[in-house]
């Protein structure tokens, strides 16, 4: 083919152009280390980081709910073990205080103790983070949850609210724990039924606690003592709410053996007397305050008489039943917050590696191959250079140069 | 006689290599001229003389000055410049685009991700007014990067528009020129001595060239040497010596477009979609397909985020236990638009208005309502389709027109037969997109509800936390206190203040439960209540630590809340993605078209390009020749002086 001089100076031209223009966009690969310059160089990859880096940005986001979680949960978990710790105490003292070589002077002393015990608890109750917002409010976070009125009652401000958090895709789990959850929903008594001497019982006689025996019957039932001549044998009866006979009256009583009717196993110690009766009722809820405040309150009033004694020790007992209920359910929500640490830090570690692919994808797509492209870089300066040195050499051959 | 012959053929001889010398003196000075084509000396014998024993030879003469020419490859040329000048136009301003949609720095992506990160730090911490703030701060650079990115297509739109400008100023002055090349052309052809004129004719082939850059054309030769060229569809630019004009016209439907019209007796017609090829192709299309669906697309991220977060938002409560209002502008109200067409002769001019009903459904296309006499019927322009039409009567009379989650409703004016106008539910609202709230506490996290159960409750029913029944607004008795009290393990009574209420003896069966649905809320009740039970719904005061709505907040940046599923993240990357993929069609596509334009100018250079080492060789040839033929004279002389010396002698 014919060849014009100007088509000929034109294409060496236009090949050191599109040489340089190679280098150049290689070059800005290699010093930025991104692959993708502009979305047009890959459509679909771009668009795909674009949707990675969204997934990566929450995935992050997790990581960071998850310590915010975890950090409020580790606070409430230390806040749940100096409660437990003191609950604990309580109950040792409970028990120190049961013996019978106490005074009455010293029950006061440890009535004393567990008094503060009790305001220690009740502060606990009310932790606050360090935003100042208390732990076991619901979603009253700014509203003091727990106080004592007037009349001496607990109270409670709060709601059952809890937080969640965000930990994973689909995966929420609770930063929070109610105050009801943890110190008012507490069943007394064994948590199916509680026994209660009649205040004005005159004998020794002391109540189990009992336990269940098949399922209760939810009903409050009485248990009466007769005993009409001091030389007749005592014998009792039970009755239901309705007056109704679930043991006939003169039943013989024989101490410390089972007592057992509509799901209620339980026995009595001691000797009771001519019209003494103990009650077996449904557990209702009880707040952890208003159990140690009972505490402090049989401490208070100390034993007297034998009678008194019965009264001391069957007040004791109902009480170590209401706290080991309360410690359970303390010790439950603390276990609880443990577990859902460990599931956040399981999660977290899913999210982490998660976190790793999605980057190790973003990289693939986005990222330079330095080895290729340096030896591209290579390649193409060498096509440049051949580029310029033949223009040149080519240029300075022309039939006027001989003429 | 024989020597005046001599004489004769010496001299023809000389002059036809003089003319010779001077044709490859004009290549090479033309060697690097644009448009040039070599041009090359036809040299034939004199008519030869007839002798008595022959015919005698006369010498040399110069035919014709022939210019060297493939109208094939030039025809090439001009079709390759107008498709390559497309591709490339279409390119240069795609990039621009391109590259600002995905970059890190001045992308949508990074404030979008931004903007719910810190609605996340909220639902971490609802308490917390810096966190509040924070998300406050992010939603404005939200919003101005929404309003950044628009504004850069608003800056493109009004480069196109002056770019449009200059093209037409351009194209009429090339149609001025090529008629007056026409008419001096024209002017040779008549003097009928069947010479052409060369140059001229290159002249004119290059305007027709560098018209051909500006927009694509067709020619027709005609007999008298004048080239006709047409523009669109078959649009006269050039008749012989007089030159038509195409000139910048306002679009019909929105004054600050501006389209291509051409200038005819009855008025200037706009010609815009019947142009194609040229820089004024590229330009065109890249506005059609690029820029307003761009727009659009920015726009339904914007719109459809706004409009969701509101919703959420309003379905909550914020810091200080009132009910959550919209967080951005209500853009679904303000930015959708529907413009008539200046040429509509309804009077006085109708008043339509258009509404996003439903953001998951929506399109990134603009429509067009049409007014047929009988009916309106909504066409969507990105696939040409009637998506829903409505009688004349019933549209004016107040039904509206609903389809692909937008709703126009008529609210005054006339129409005339065939009256149309364009409605663009999303193209302004990356715009017009704005923070409603300005007090940090006004975010509302918290739902407006809770629920408990009593203290003394026996059984073991639970209360789920209760949520609020979207789309807002919101029941009015919401936040009424409800109480539901079962009557027996199986039944139970809902009382309080609400529609409905109270409403006693429904029926509870404790193994499947029971999902309420009262004062615009819904809560589950499972397990096993017993009788005298009691579950509470109560306002949320005080519940400042709940962050139940703004979980739901940021649930929405992986929620599917646009057509198709997408996600607003997933949505803003098919625009990169559709942008990208028109930007490397381009670009792949214009190289192509280079490579074939090179290969028709490579072959109209080896037809018509000037080669100097051929032009030397020639030159040499013609020197020499011209050296032979002067000798021949100098012979002829010599001749002369030997018959006078003989005679003399």
């Amino acid at each position: 083919m014919r060849v014009s001089t100007r088509l000929y100076q034109d294409t060496g031209v236009n090949a050191m152009l599109e040489q340089q223009a190679k280098v150049s966009k290689t070059q800005l690969q290699l010093a930025s280390g991104r692959r993708i310059l502009a979305p047009s160089d890959d459509p679909s990859g771009s668009a795909r980081v674009l949707q990675l880096r969204q997934s990566l940005s929450i995935t992050d986001q997790f990581q960071i709910n998850a310590n915010t979680a975890t950090s409020r949960l580790q606070l409430e978990e230390s806040v749940l073990n100096n409660i437990t710790n003191a609950l604990q105490r309580v109950r040792e003292l409970a028990v120190n205080g049961s013996n019978d070589i106490n005074s009455n002077v010293s029950r006061g002393a440890i009535a004393v103790e567990v008094r503060q015990l009790l305001e220690e608890v009740l502060m606990s109750a009310n932790s606050r983070d360090a935003n100042g917002e208390y732990l076991f409010a619901g979603f009253q976070g700014l509203t003091q949850p727990f106080s004592r009125d007037a009349s001496g009652n607990y109270l409670y401000a709060g709601d059952e609210g809890q937080r969640f958090v965000q930990i994973g895709p689909n995966r929420q789990i609770a930063m929070s724990d109610s105050g009801t959850e943890v110190f008012r929903a507490i069943q007394n008594g064994n948590g199916v039924f509680t026994t209660r001497e009649n205040a004005a019982n005159t004998g020794t006689g002391i109540m189990d606690p009992g336990s269940v025996n098949g399922s209760f019957v939810r009903e409050t039932y009485t248990i009466t003592f007769t005993q009409v001549l001091p030389t007749d044998p005592i014998t009792y009866g039970v009755t239901d709410s309705t007056a109704a006979v679930i043991i006939p009256a003169g039943t013989a009583y024989q101490e410390g053996a089972d007592i057992t009717f509509n799901g209620v196993r339980t026995n009595i110690k001691g000797t009771p007397a001519d019209g003494d009766s103990f009650t077996v009722s449904p557990s209702v809820n009880q707040d952890i305050f208003t159990t140690i405040d009972n505490l402090a309150v049989t401490l208070e009033t100390g034993a007297g008489n034998d009678a008194g004694r019965a009264h001391f020790a069957n007040a004791v007992n109902r009480f170590l039943t209401d706290i080991d209920q309360t410690l359970t359910r303390v010790l439950e929500t603390e276990t609880n917050v443990g577990a859902r640490m460990n599931a956040i830090d399981s999660q977290f570690n899913i999210n982490d590696a998660y976190s790793l692919q999605l980057k190790g994808a973003i990289s693939l797509i986005e990222d330079l191959d330095y080895a290729e492209a340096s030896s591209r870089l290579n390649l193409q300066l060498v096509g440049l250079q051949a580029a310029q040195q033949s223009f040149i050499r080519i240029q300075g051959l022309s039939l006027f140069n001989y003429l | 006689m024989a020597n005046a012959g001599l004489l004769g053929v010496g001299i023809s001889g000389l002059l036809s290599f003089q003319r010779a010398l001077t044709t490859i003196s004009h290549n090479i000075s033309n060697a690097n001229t644009e448009g040039y084509s070599r041009q090359r000396v036809e040299l034939s014998t004199r008519p030869p003389q007839r002798a008595a024993n022959g015919y005698m030879g006369q010498g040399v003469k110069v035919d014709d000055i022939r210019r060297m020419v493939s109208e094939f490859a030039n025809a090439q040329i001009q079709s390759s410049t107008s498709s390559y000048k497309h591709l490339r136009a279409f390119y240069d301003l795609s990039s621009q685009v391109d590259n600002m949609l995905a970059d890190q720095q001045t992308g949508l992506a990074p404030t979008l991700q931004g903007f719910f990160e810190a609605m996340q730090d909220v639902a971490d911490d609802p308490v917390s007014l810096p966190a509040r703030q924070v998300l406050l701060s992010e939603a404005g650079s939200l919003v101005n990067r929404f309003r950044f990115l628009d504004q850069r297509l608003e800056n493109i739109n009004q480069d196109i528009n002056s770019q449009l400008r200059n093209i037409v100023s351009d194209v009429n002055s090339y149609a001025r020129a090529i008629a007056d090349v026409n008419r001096d052309i024209s002017m040779v052809y008549g003097n009928g001595t069947g010479q052409l004129p060369n140059d001229l004719l290159d002249r004119r082939d290059q305007l027709v060239r560098e018209l051909a850059e500006q927009v694509s054309v067709t020619t027709v030769l005609q007999d008298n040497g004048a080239l006709n060229v047409f523009i669109g569809n078959g649009q006269t630019l050039v008749v012989g010596d007089k030159a038509q004009t195409i000139a910048v016209i306002n679009n019909q439907y929105d004054a600050a477009k501006l389209e291509v019209g051409y200038v005819a007796s009855v008025g200037t017609i706009s010609i815009s979609n019947q142009l194609s090829g040229g820089k004024l192709g590229g330009v065109l299309e890249f506005r059609s397909r690029v820029v307003e669906s761009s727009e659009n697309a920015l726009g339904r991220v914007a719109l459809g985020l706004a409009r969701t977060f509101n919703d959420q938002n309003r379905l909550g409560a914020d810091l200080n236990g009132a009910l959550g209002g919209n967080f951005f502008n209500d853009i679904d109200q303000s930015s959708p638009r529907v413009l008539p067409n200046i040429n509509n002769g309804g009077a006085p001019m109708a008043d339509i208005s258009v509404s996003v009903t439903d953001v998951s459904a929506l399109t990134v296309s603009d429509y067009r309502l049409d007014y047929d006499g009988a009916s309106f019927a909504l066409t969507r322009i990105s696939d040409n389709t009637v998506v829903t039409s409505l009688a004349a009567g019933a549209f004016t009379g107040g039904t509206p027109l609903t389809a692909d989650g937008i709703s126009l409703s008529y609210n005054s004016g006339g129409f005339a037969i065939g009256d149309n106008f364009l409605v663009q539910p999303t193209a302004r609202a990356a715009r017009d997109i704005d923070l409603q709230i300005s007090n940090p506490s006004e975010v509302a996290a918290a739902a407006p509800i809770r629920s408990s159960a009593d203290i003394n409750n026996i059984g073991s029913g639970e209360i789920s936390a209760g949520s609020v029944v979207g789309p807002p607004p919101t029941n009015a008795d919401l936040q009424q206190t409800v109480t539901i009290t079962f009557t027996s393990p199986t039944t139970y009574d809902i009382t309080g203040v609400g529609a409905g209420l109270p409403s006693v003896g429904n029926v509870y069966n404790p193994s499947t439960g029971v999902t309420l649905n009262v004062n615009g809320w819904t809560a589950d009740l499972t397990g096993a209540p017993a009788s005298g039970d009691q579950f509470v719904m109560t306002a949320n005061t005080n519940g400042v630590s709940d962050n139940r709505n703004a979980l739901l907040l940021s649930g929405l940046q992986s929620a599917a809340s646009l057509l198709a599923g997408a996600n607003f993240q997933s949505a803003y990357g098919q625009l990169v993605a559709d942008v990208g993929v028109a930007t490397r069609e381009a670009d792949v596509t214009s190289n192509a078209q280079k490579i074939m334009l090179d290969q028709s100018v490579a072959q109209r250079e080896s037809v018509s390009g000037v080669n100097l080492d051929e032009e030397a060789a020639n030159l040499v040839r013609y020197q020499q020749a011209y050296q032979a033929a002067a000798q021949v004279i100098s012979t002829a002389n010599d001749l002369f002086d030997i018959l006078l010396g003989a005679v003399r002698r």
